[in-house]
């Protein structure tokens, strides 16, 4: 039996160094699951709808299509980077209130793709916010209160 | 798991030379999109995954001596951010700006898209009527390839086995116009059932110039050359845009598959040939 | 009047929220336990064949397999329900069903065998070791074609596996009567549930020797269906049910719950399963595409006269809910419209594709794709306009339809469409002079709670704690439509506390009350009111015990902030502490069990349906505005409303969202969804080929919430889940009609439909 070649790996995620031997194959998302930050979730493995975006030195991708070992030295952010029970991110507070989620499957990666968009554009009208995240799937929403929360944030009103 | 290897060259020089050591077993990971799909579908097994991510030689967006160049490993969000290239090649950034979505163009690279060779692959009709160069590597050398001319057939090219692609190259369009439609089934991501580019250059009151391209209409991505020689020279209006949208349904070859008929696709090649040439010469809609 | 809620009709954030943004909750993939094994189903690639040679020998030899499972090692594989009301022609019904494949394979993507291996991709180089040897048998895949005698059968001697009718009055003579008939034949997609959240669960052994599954699944009480596989008593297995990614009917019938208890209770170790989004595609259920053949007749004063019309569904290979979801088909085919004579064959046909089942609407939204259209060429042909047309005939409270159902609630349908369109605003202009812009509405209904035949009820377990918190236990599943939030509400409202007072423990067969399934738009009709009796009963002991403290009426006592009081003194509050301190001390524990029922109605016994079946009906409507490119056939959606009488909005935020949601998914339906196999080979597997809508394909919705308070869920709330999807798709058909002056039968209109549409008329002249 050939024993599997493992390559070593190590990157930060929400902060904290995190570092593993790894198959070379091994995607992004395999890896960040097997870790333990099981908040970043596979919906279709094939990069198709979203629901794996995680955000990397600062721009939102999709780590099911992302080689693991190609985030070598890479700063990861999950949604868990964003806030706390006690202090929810403005943008998760915005999610709550607009209820701009149901399921809530999808809305991990929504949310990044949200930040990523507003750390690059902090001022996105409707049809901006609608391309940012139109690479996040959602099947229970429409998006309508996504955009809406998204919006209420870029314009202050949880500053 | 473990039927890979891994392989993160240092220098160009290690690249190449690990490339003519394994051939096409050496998976360069350009965004790597592709590749690890088709991995995990299967039609990938075995051989090395090679990551170029870290190569500074694969790096660089800039423009000298009037050609615009662009690593082979550089994202497309970052070409689309590139001040230079968005003055400068405005037609380029606006056909980008279509391609995927947001995440995707995160990762995506031209060169990716290039190797891939999909009939459908959106960043190639608007290179042929730039009429880019690839710039493709190996331990022999290094040679400029024309796009149109690159491709052989779905999913294949002129690469040779121990070539790498390091740069995308085109002179900097000027003096004309440019549009680049792509036709999907939903507005958000999807693949292009039908795509055209079109640079048009207006002398006086003829075309002095004109270059058209299609995607997804025939075994690969193609200049439309007849189509290109029945406007050069001619004064355009609507009618001859009519004339020349019907002609160009000759010179395409589509299939039918699951998203579209063979029918469509030629007769909606036409209309979007006639659309996007009103656009690049500014003809009322 | 409406009374003046608390909680009730507020926008209220749930908890559940606040855990889903946190990315706190634990989805069925998500949990793992020590020594967790992972399950690959093997699948048949062909559409209709005999097993021949079957060999898991090299797969359950690889190192790492921990079993290898076939349709020998089930102990009862086969299973057969009898389905109620068949005509005698059919004959009674038999639904057969089997876990994996014996002999015969009925389509591609059946599953043969189950590998269970200590990691993912062991499973998967063990499917690549099943040897697998075929003989072709011929398979019939169009349900015209499946319907003539010739044709191959499916299971039995009859691909008619389920026919219903409607008859009433006289159609001949109806159609007599008519000045303008219009006749079509209307197409509906085989459309993909698509929820984000794959098929997935996790089975073990408890100490106690109990088969727990904890997965994604809409109705728990499938651990029967679990145990008779096993031969287990039912009381030794367990369900678990978890936040759910999205089910809208794809998580409602038996899935991987079976395969996953299979696997676990061979091998005595936890076993995992997750579907791949390609087994999304090829290995569950669709909705049902319908053809629809309508011819309906009207007086020149836009009164209809007549309605025939002849529904054929494909059922696929397998019955599962296909003769119900005709049934509501069938009830539902009038559209919510009261026609003097109506003639309605319904049929549903086995064929060799994907089987199908469940989705929301069951049936019922895809009769709107023809009566709608119908109505507006009649309005179209008599010069009418379709509104007034349509006021002509809405159905009103206490009217009987052609199915014999009474009206018992109002019916707000012209409200609904007047703001719906109103909602537009002003039209816009097109882009450009070879773009178009049209505007449409459509009306539809929808009922909500089961059939009534089928005894429907619901329990829940309400006790307060000593620190006047509350503790709900109720078996209703929670897919994202907020079904744990609104028992919370409910829970709240009655013991006048607040919302993080109450703590909602739900979806576990063997510690939580059942309450029935999350689908046929029940769950608020029927969870919230076991919700609602409980929380009743439990305030009634506290009222009582209240009453004697405060020697007052306890018909006057009332329960607010987590005190009592009487109305006639309301500055004399007791602590709710004090007062369950006092009951306990009496032996009087604060808490109730309770089942709401259903009204119970007799089984059907003819195919001819003239009885009532459903509890009540939604009623509501949607508008769109469209851009149509007349050179490519693209459809741009510009502007969306949606309208609907909810009876009461329990939580407005909730309500809003599913009337959001199901504008998008029936947007999906009516433009671009369409799940296509040829010779039944799937094609479209998974979201790059199936398309749903994103962020850029749905404009900004307008939401307009009636409330006639006139339901028969708590507070006099209807049911919006399933009603909410059924008009979007015969609005957006309608708007594009009217910008480009076609219309569309054969959904979804993709851009190819609309641009040949768009040529045929011209070639029309």
């Amino acid at each position: 039996m050939v024993k599997t070649e493992l390559y070593p790996l190590a990157l930060t995620v929400n902060g904290r160094p995190v570092s593993a031997r790894i198959a070379a194959e091994t995607t992004l998302l395999d890896f960040l699951r097997d870790q333990g930050f099981i908040e970043v979730k596979r919906g279709c493995d094939k990069g198709d709808c979203g629901a794996c975006t995680v955000i990397m030195d600062g721009k939102a991708i999709l780590s099911c299509i992302t080689l693991a070992l190609q985030a070598e030295g890479s700063r990861i952010l999950t949604v868990k980077s964003l806030g706390s029970w006690e202090r929810l991110h403005p943008l998760q507070q915005a999610f709550v209130d607009y209820e701009a989620l149901q399921c809530g499957f999808c809305t991990p990666g929504m949310l990044l793709a949200a930040k990523a968009l507003l750390d690059h554009n902090p001022h996105p009208t409707r049809e901006e916010i609608r391309e940012a995240i139109s690479g996040n799937l959602c099947r229970c929403t429409g998006y309508q209160k996504i955009v809406d929360a998204v919006e209420a944030v870029a314009k202050g009103a949880y500053r | 798991m473990g039927t890979f290897r891994f392989f993160r060259p240092e220098s160009l020089r290690q690249l190449l030379e690990f490339k003519k050591k394994q051939g096409r077993r050496a998976h360069i990971l350009d965004g790597g999109s592709n590749v690890l799909v088709y991995i995990k579908e299967g039609s990938i097994e075995g051989g090395t995954l090679v990551d170029v991510k870290f190569l500074k030689a694969l790096k660089g967006i800039g423009i000298k001596d009037g050609w615009a160049q662009i690593g082979a490993g550089e994202v497309i969000a970052d070409i689309l951010a590139s001040p230079l290239i968005r003055k400068q090649a405005r037609f380029f950034t606006e056909a980008l700006e279509q391609f995927a979505n947001p995440l995707v163009r995160n990762m995506a690279t031209l060169a990716g898209n290039i190797a891939d060779s999909s009939p459908i692959g959106d960043t190639i009709p608007p290179l042929l009527v730039l009429e880019a160069r690839v710039v493709a590597a190996s331990v022999k050398g290094r040679r400029e390839i024309p796009l149109d001319g690159f491709f052989t057939g779905p999913g294949q090219n002129v690469l040779k086995a121990d070539e790498v692609i390091t740069k995308i190259r085109f002179p900097v369009p000027s003096g004309g116009r440019g549009r680049f439609l792509k036709l999907g089934l939903r507005r958000g991501t999807s693949c292009s059932v039908a795509s055209v580019a079109v640079w048009v250059a207006v002398k006086g009151k003829r075309v002095a110039q004109a270059r058209i391209a299609f995607g997804g209409v025939a075994p690969t991505p193609i200049r439309a050359r007849m189509a290109e020689r029945s406007l050069a020279g001619r004064q355009p209006d609507g009618e001859l845009i009519e004339q020349i949208a019907r002609q160009a349904q000759a010179e395409v070859s589509p299939i039918t598959d699951v998203r579209a008929s063979a029918e469509y696709r030629r007769l909606v090649t036409g209309r979007l040939l006639a659309k996007a040439l009103r656009g690049a010469l500014g003809m009322e809609e | 009047m409406s009374k003046d809620y608390a909680i009730v009709g507020k926008r209220l954030a749930g908890l559940d929220e606040k855990d889903k943004v946190l990315g706190n909750v634990i989805f069925a993939d998500d949990f793992t336990m020590p020594g967790l094994l992972h399950a690959r189903v093997f699948r048949a690639t062909k559409a209709s064949a005999r097993l021949k040679r079957l060999d898991v020998g090299k797969a359950r030899a690889l190192p790492g397999v921990a079993c290898v499972l076939t349709a020998a090692d089930v102990p009862y594989n086969e299973s057969v329900k009898n389905v109620v009301g068949q005509t005698t022609e059919v004959g009674l019904l038999e639904a057969k069903h089997q876990v994996l494949v014996r002999e015969r394979v009925r389509y591609w993507g059946e599953p043969i065998a189950l590998v269970a291996a200590e990691s993912p991709s062991v499973a998967r180089d063990a499917l690549r070791l099943i040897e697998v040897e075929y003989e072709d048998l011929p398979g019939v895949f169009d349900p015209l074609e499946a319907m003539k005698p010739s044709a191959p059968k499916i299971h039995g001697n009859n691909n008619v596996i389920a026919s219903w009718k409607l008859r009433k009055g006289d159609v001949e003579k109806g159609f007599a009567e008519a000045e303008v008939i219009v006749e079509h034949e209307y197409r509906t997609p085989r459309q993909e549930h698509a929820p984000i959240e794959p098929e997935s669960g996790v089975a073990w052994i408890d100490d106690m020797g109990v088969v727990n599954i904890r997965y994604a699944a809409q109705v728990i009480e499938h651990y029967r269906d679990v145990a008779t596989v096993l031969g287990l008593p039912e009381s030794r297995v367990r369900v678990i049910g978890t936040l759910i990614g999205g089910g809208f009917g794809g998580k409602e019938d038996v899935t991987v719950e079976v395969f996953l208890a299979l696997l676990a209770w061979k091998t005595g170790r936890p076993v995992k399963l997750t579907y791949t989004r390609e087994e999304m595609g090829y290995g569950r259920h669709k909705r049902h595409p319908y053809i629809l053949r309508y011819k309906t007749g009207a007086r020149k004063d836009g009164t209809l006269v007549a309605l025939e019309a002849e529904v054929i569904s494909d059922a696929g290979a397998y019955v599962y809910l296909s003769p119900w979801v005709l049934i509501y088909s069938t009830v539902h085919s009038t559209g919510p419209y009261l026609i003097p004579n109506v003639k309605v064959d319904a049929y549903s046909v086995l064929t060799n594709n994907i089987y199908t089942s469940a989705f929301r609407g069951f049936g019922g939204m895809q009769m709107a794709v023809a009566y709608e259209a119908q109505m507006d060429e009649l309005a179209a042909r008599l010069g009418m306009d379709p509104l007034a047309m349509r006021r002509k005939n809405f159905l009103k409270t206490g009217d009987v339809t052609a199915s014999h159902e009474e009206i018992t609630s109002q019916v707000r349908l012209e409200e609904c469409a007047r703001a719906a369109m109103e909602a537009l605003g002003e039209k816009s202009r097109p882009a450009s002079s070879r773009k178009k812009v049209g505007r449409g509405f459509a009306c539809c209904w929808q009922s909500y709670g089961r059939m009534t035949f089928l005894h429907d009820t619901s329990s829940c377990w309400v006790n307060l704690e000593m620190d006047g918190s509350a503790v709900v236990r109720t078996g209703i599943p929670d897919l994202g439509g907020g079904q744990r939030e609104s028992i919370r509400a409910v829970a709240a409202e009655v013991l006048g506390l607040k919302l993080d007072e109450v703590h909602v423990i739900s979806t576990d067969s063997q510690v939580t009350p059942l309450s029935g399934t999350v689908t046929a738009t029940r769950a608020l009709y029927m969870s919230g009111n076991a919700a609602r009796l409980a929380a009743e009963s439990v305030r009634r002991i506290i009222a009582e015990q209240a009453a004697e403290m405060l020697g007052a009426p306890p018909e006057a006592i009332e329960l607010r902030d987590k005190t009592a009081f009487s109305a006639k003194d309301p500055g004399r509050k007791l602590p709710l502490t004090e007062v369950i301190k006092r009951c306990l001390f009496r032996g009087t524990v604060p808490q109730s069990l309770n089942t709401f029922k259903a009204p119970f109605t007799e089984a059907i016994t003819s195919d001819i349906i003239q009885a009532p079946i459903f509890p009540d009906f939604t009623f509501g409507a949607q508008a769109a505005e469209v851009e149509v490119d007349t050179e490519t056939g693209e459809v741009k959606v510009l502007k969306w409303a949606t309208a609907y009488d909810v009876g009461k909005a329990v939580n407005l935020n909730r309500v809003e969202g599913q009337m959001e949601g199901g504008a998008a998914q029936g947007l999906g339906f009516g433009l671009m969804e369409d799940y296509l196999e040829q010779d039944g080979l799937p094609l479209t597997w998974n979201l790059h080929d199936y398309l749903i809508p994103t962020s850029r394909d749905v404009p900004d919705i307008k939401c307009i919430v009636l409330e006639s308070e006139s339901g028969k869920g708590p507070f006099g709330a209807k049911g919006i889940a399933e009603p909410a999807i059924g008009a979007a798709g015969p609005a957006v058909v309608s708007a594009i009609s009217n910008a480009i002056g076609v219309r569309i039968r054969h959904l979804p209109a993709t851009p190819e439909r609309v641009f040949f549409a768009l040529q045929g008329k011209e070639g029309k002249g």
